[in-house]
């Protein structure tokens, strides 16, 4: 991110009205949208002397405002990252305070005019001048530091909820990063207050420096504003708090810190005294483990999970795709498939209503995207004309890929692709989304093995991007890179792993079960082993997870997985009888453990079978598996997937010897 | 007060249509050479007229590059041996390239700025493709100002048929079949005679005469047609057999004032009643002519039961269909392109505008009860032109 440099850049700007030149600062790093640019050093150096400028000289105002697509977005994360010790960090955020602050004090009227994605620091900057405009075409304002173990360091905590007031502080600092890193649009954030005027992009610059010369010129107009806020800070505070407590149970320091300083801010804090806070937070935050953990999860998930693997192979073209199965998970498949990918779409069941129910929620999801003005009816009526239901299996020539999605049993998904066989060309890829089944074995006794490949999707399909990829002993190349194409047109983010039980995420959340299930065995209650593991800060329950995902598909993981690797995966007749229906627990003697000790048997076994996976080979690094419990099980970025925290508490190290 | 005078259709030619590309008549002619033939052949057939007493030469091309884009009427006046005198410019709204050079040349005429007016059109699509040179705004993406089907010609008339489900791939096929036989048709009995204007182009066999329609399959047929690939989407309905071929061809009309048709002895055929142009959608910018010819009628004065003659371009079959579904003239009205059109001929962007004028001259010659034709089109990005004559 740091190649071509941030620049602050001044011009001066004569304007009708205007007695003396307006200066107009662009941030710009002379490089195209795919570069965007960031406050590093330079970038500081450069706004130093601008200011010395600035400061210098009578001007009738500043606009500051960002090259075209950025206005800023933020912090350069690989230099700061770089800050691994209390004092560098806490240094990092005094030089941005001393920066903004500067701007602050110019006596004339500062306006930022976002012009487009305006992150982090770039939310900062802007705050600091008197007024903002922003642009209808943005569609990225938000400070994400929290999910990055951190808080706004460069005056967000304390000028956010002087603005906005204390819920929607709370709401933007808080609750949107950890929210899927959820951000706000330049219509949303102008209506929260954020910014006074909101301009079209056609002519935002021009607009917006019209703004700042009525407020050279004359008294300003008020801004949109924020009412009165309905409840006290303390009640506002308190209820954040504990809705942090459930989605977090304590497990990062950094939303909670962002709280503390928020309350501060709204406290009676002069600004002063709330950058000396701020400084304190970074220094604690930057160094800490969760910061570390969560820096690096961003960086898997935003760049390095994004790179396609290449696979030697070119992805076959496909013109007509089918489903084998119309169960739930299929149809939300089907409705995946159809809206992406806008193909003639086969759909198989053996049961009539099945197919009719699969046909009707399709149908029913498309005429809700049509309410909500998504898509126009006749684009609703070309997707449903698309879908072909049947009970057999002809329609599925000229497929250039299947996927099953049928019940987990080996025989019965081996007939489906020997049936398919007889009807798809030899190349036409046949997929499964099988959680536990072996790939391998599915290929078997096929005339074309080399075509047959895992697919497995997870649940909710709309919310979890992963998809498990899964090469079997004889998959080629090009089916390899056809599914991984697909999964990328789906919108999904595809990891490549080679055949083995139940895979990467399945086997670790097996594993995890596991260490519970015993656990419970050994007289600890359901509360206990929740709130063990809930310590971690995983987004739900080990007990919720097994409601989720169902007894019987955790039995029959369980069981793929203890014919593997019986020694560490034994078998549980408390999981049975849940499978069963009936909420027995199995209990085998009173031993019951402490959550601390839960926690760590839990943890050293997740390491133990991190270990076996790797030199299984099933994956090539830690850092895929860390990729594939954040995206397939929601594993929080404070514990950078899971290895990084493994690596933190010496896990790793004491499993490795 | 001033008054505003009426605007005559004297006469108006066209090349033959070749097929773009390497195997088309037109691969190694210049664009502009099209259009110089054709001015050269309508002073001939208009031998009254002085070419000194042409007031402007205005000719329409999409891709206003190369050699179509020298400010092509200028650029064209003087190769083709008109006096420096004459002045000349270039038009653009794709499609209705011509149709627009010929309303502004008719608002020339009307103000009495001028008296006599070429009006014409040139697209070699071989040599500039759609889209050539073309920089969309970011903006279009960035802001989701249009639709991305938008781009893309073919998959606006597949929208067509999403939009109006009524309107079936086989109402398309059968509409195109009539086409190329109505224009094998119009060949052998005389207004192609008439208004093609064959000339000897430089090929890689040498010279050859341009003096054929190269899409015609006057014996093509629903088999023939019906399992055609769908190249704009998988299983969809719009196919080369119901649509416009790409293609390379010129034209040119010859505007003139009544006094100055009395005066130098020329023999307009049509009077321009009104014109429109109107917007659209652009991803469904088949539907232009329908608002166009609403407009055009509402200024007249008139239902769309009194014209008696159409003439309606056809890049697709299924934008036909949806202009007769939005008139409510049926396709099988014998009012409507009697000769044939587009799919059978071709669609040289910017020149098809003429062809459709000379062609409805030729019907309401044709029929001595005629009194009002409608010439319209529909115009990528979303528009519409629609202009209303009647007969002298």
């Amino acid at each position: 991110m740091s190649d071509s440099l941030t620049e602050f850049k001044l011009t001066q700007v004569s304007w009708p009205g205007l007695e003396r030149s307006l200066a107009l600062v662009t941030i710009d790093n002379g490089a195209d949208h795919t570069k965007p640019t960031v406050f590093g050093r330079s970038a500081f150096e450069s706004l130093g002397r601008i200011l010395g400028e600035l400061e210098g000289a009578d001007w009738a105002a500043l606009v500051i405002t960002g090259k075209p697509y950025f206005f800023s977005a933020g912090a350069d994360l690989e230099e700061f990252s770089m800050r691994a010790d209390p004092d560098q960090a806490r240094e990092g955020s005094r030089t941005g305070h001393e920066l903004f602050g500067r701007i602050r004090n110019l006596p004339y009227p500062t306006l930022a005019a976002i012009n487009g994605a305006c992150l982090g620091g770039g939310v900062e900057l802007a705050l600091h001048c008197d007024a903002r405009t922003i642009s209808t075409a943005v569609r990225h304002f938000a400070c994400p530091e929290c999910l990055l173990g951190i808080v706004p360091g460069w005056g967000g905590t304390q000028l956010v909820p002087r603005l906005v007031g204390a819920e929607t502080a709370i709401e933007f600092v808080v609750e949107n990063p950890l929210r899927q890193n959820r951000m706000l649009d330049g219509r949303r954030a102008h209506e929260l207050g954020f910014a006074d005027r909101l301009f079209e992009p056609a002519e935002f610059v021009d607009e917006s420096i019209g703004y700042a010369v009525e407020l050279a010129t004359g008294p300003p107009e008020p801004g949109p504003g924020v009412g009165p806020p309905d409840k006290s800070v303390v009640d506002v505070l308190h209820q954040a708090r504990d809705r942090l407590d459930d989605t977090v149970h304590g497990a990062a320091p950094a939303p909670y810190r962002a709280l503390d300083l928020i309350e501060g801010a709204l406290s009676g804090w002069t600004l002063e005294e709330g950058y000396e806070a701020e400084e304190d937070a970074i220094a604690d935050l930057l160094p800490s483990p969760q910061a570390r953990a969560s820096l690096y999860a961003f960086d898997l998930v935003e760049r390095r999970a994004r790179k396609r693997p290449s696979l030697g192979a070119e992805a076959r073209a496909l013109t007509r795709v089918g489903i084998v199965g119309a169960g739930l998970m299929a149809t939300q498949l089907a409705t995946l498939f159809l809206r992406r990918l806008e193909l003639p779409l086969v759909i198989a069941d053996v049961d009539e209503q099945a197919l009719e129910r699969a046909r009707g929620a399709i149908e029913g999801e498309l005429a809700g995207l049509v309410a909500k003005g998504r898509y126009d009816e006749g684009k609703a009526r070309f997707l449903a004309s698309l879908v072909l239901t049947t009970t057999g299996r002809e329609e599925f020539a000229g497929c250039e890929l299947v996927l099953e999605a049928v019940f987990e049993e080996l025989g019965l998904k081996r007939t489906v692709f020997a049936e398919l066989e007889a009807v798809v060309a030899p190349s036409c890829v046949l997929a499964t989304n099988t959680s536990a089944l072996s790939v391998t074995a599915m290929a078997e006794g096929l005339e074309h093995p080399e075509r047959i490949v895992g697919m497995h999707f997870f649940n909710p399909v709309a919310l979890l991007p992963l998809v498990e990829v899964v090469r079997g002993r004889r998959t080629d190349d090009e089916t390899a890179a056809t599914a991984v194409e697909l999964a990328t047109k789906l919108g999904k983010r595809p990891v490549l792993v080679q055949d083995a039980p139940a895979f990467v995420v399945n086997r670790i959340l097996t594993r995890l079960l596991s260490v519970v299930l015993t656990a419970l065995e050994r007289g600890n209650s359901i509360e206990e082993t929740d709130e063990a593991i809930l310590r971690l800060g995983l987004p739900m329950a080990p007990s919720v997870l097994l409601q989720l995902v169902g007894p019987r598909v955790a039995l029959h993981v369980l069981e793929t997985l203890h014919d593997a690797y019986p020694d560490r995966f034994a078998l549980s007749q408390t999981l049975a009888n849940y499978a069963d229906g009936r909420q027995e627990i199995a209990v085998v003697d009173e031993s019951p453990l402490s959550q601390d000790e839960i926690l760590e048997t839990a943890l050293a076994a997740i390491a133990d079978e991190i270990r076996y996976l790797l030199d299984e080979g099933v994956v090539p690094e830690a850092a895929d598996v860390d990729t594939a419990l954040i995206l397939g099980a929601g594993f929080p970025f404070w514990l950078g997937g899971i290895t990084k925290h493994l690596d933190q508490l010496g896990i790793s190290e004491r499993m490795a010897s | 007060m001033r008054e505003l005078r009426e605007v005559y259709y004297v006469d108006g030619v066209r090349s033959a249509f070749g097929r773009a590309g390497p195997k088309g008549i037109f691969w190694r002619t210049r664009a502009d050479d099209i259009a110089v033939k054709l001015v050269r052949e309508l002073l001939r057939r208009n031998e009254s007229l002085p070419s000194e007493r042409i007031d402007d030469v205005i000719f329409a091309a999409t891709a206003q590059v190369g050699d179509q884009g020298l400010t092509l009427g200028r650029d064209v006046a003087l190769l083709a041996g008109l006096p420096r005198t004459v002045p000349g410019f270039a038009v653009d709204r794709m499609c209705a390239g011509a149709l627009t050079a010929i309303t502004t040349g008719a608002g020339e005429i009307a103000m009495g700025a001028a008296d006599v007016i070429l009006a014409g059109g040139v697209e070699h699509m071989g040599r500039h493709p759609m889209l050539e040179d073309v920089d969309y705004n970011p903006r279009f993406v960035a802001e989701r100002l249009i639709d991305p089907s938008a781009a893309t010609m073919g998959q606006t008339a597949e929208n067509l048929h999403d939009r109006f489900p009524q309107l079936t791939k086989d109402d398309a096929d059968a509409y195109a079949v009539r086409s190329h036989h109505r224009l094998a048709d119009a060949w052998q009995n005389g207004v192609m005679r008439e208004t093609v204007v064959p000339m000897s182009v430089f090929t890689e066999d040498g010279w050859r005469e341009a003096d054929t329609d190269e899409f015609l399959r006057g014996d093509t047929s629903l088999e023939a047609i019906r399992d055609l690939p769908t190249p704009f989407r998988p299983g969809g309905r719009v196919t080369a057999g119901n649509s416009a071929g790409l293609t390379d061809g010129a034209t040119v009309s010859l505007l003139a004032s009544e006094r100055a048709a009395a005066e130098l002895g020329l023999e307009p055929t049509l009077r321009l009643v009104s014109f429109a142009f109107a917007g659209v959608e652009p991803e469904l910018m088949g539907l232009g002519p329908v608002p166009a010819t609403n407009k055009v009628l509402e200024q007249a004065g008139m239902t769309v039961d009194e014209i008696d003659a159409f003439e309606l371009n056809e890049p697709f079959a299924v934008q036909v269909l949806s202009w007769c579904d939005g008139t409510g003239v049926s396709p099988d009205d014998e009012r409507l392109n009697p000769y044939g059109g587009a799919i059978a001929c071709g669609h040289p962007l910017a020149a098809t505008g003429v062809r459709l004028v000379a062609q409805l001259a030729y019907a309401m010659r044709e029929r001595p009860s005629a009194r009002y034709g409608l010439t319209a089109l529909c115009v990528g990005m979303g528009m519409g032109a629609a202009l209303l004559w009647e007969r002298v």
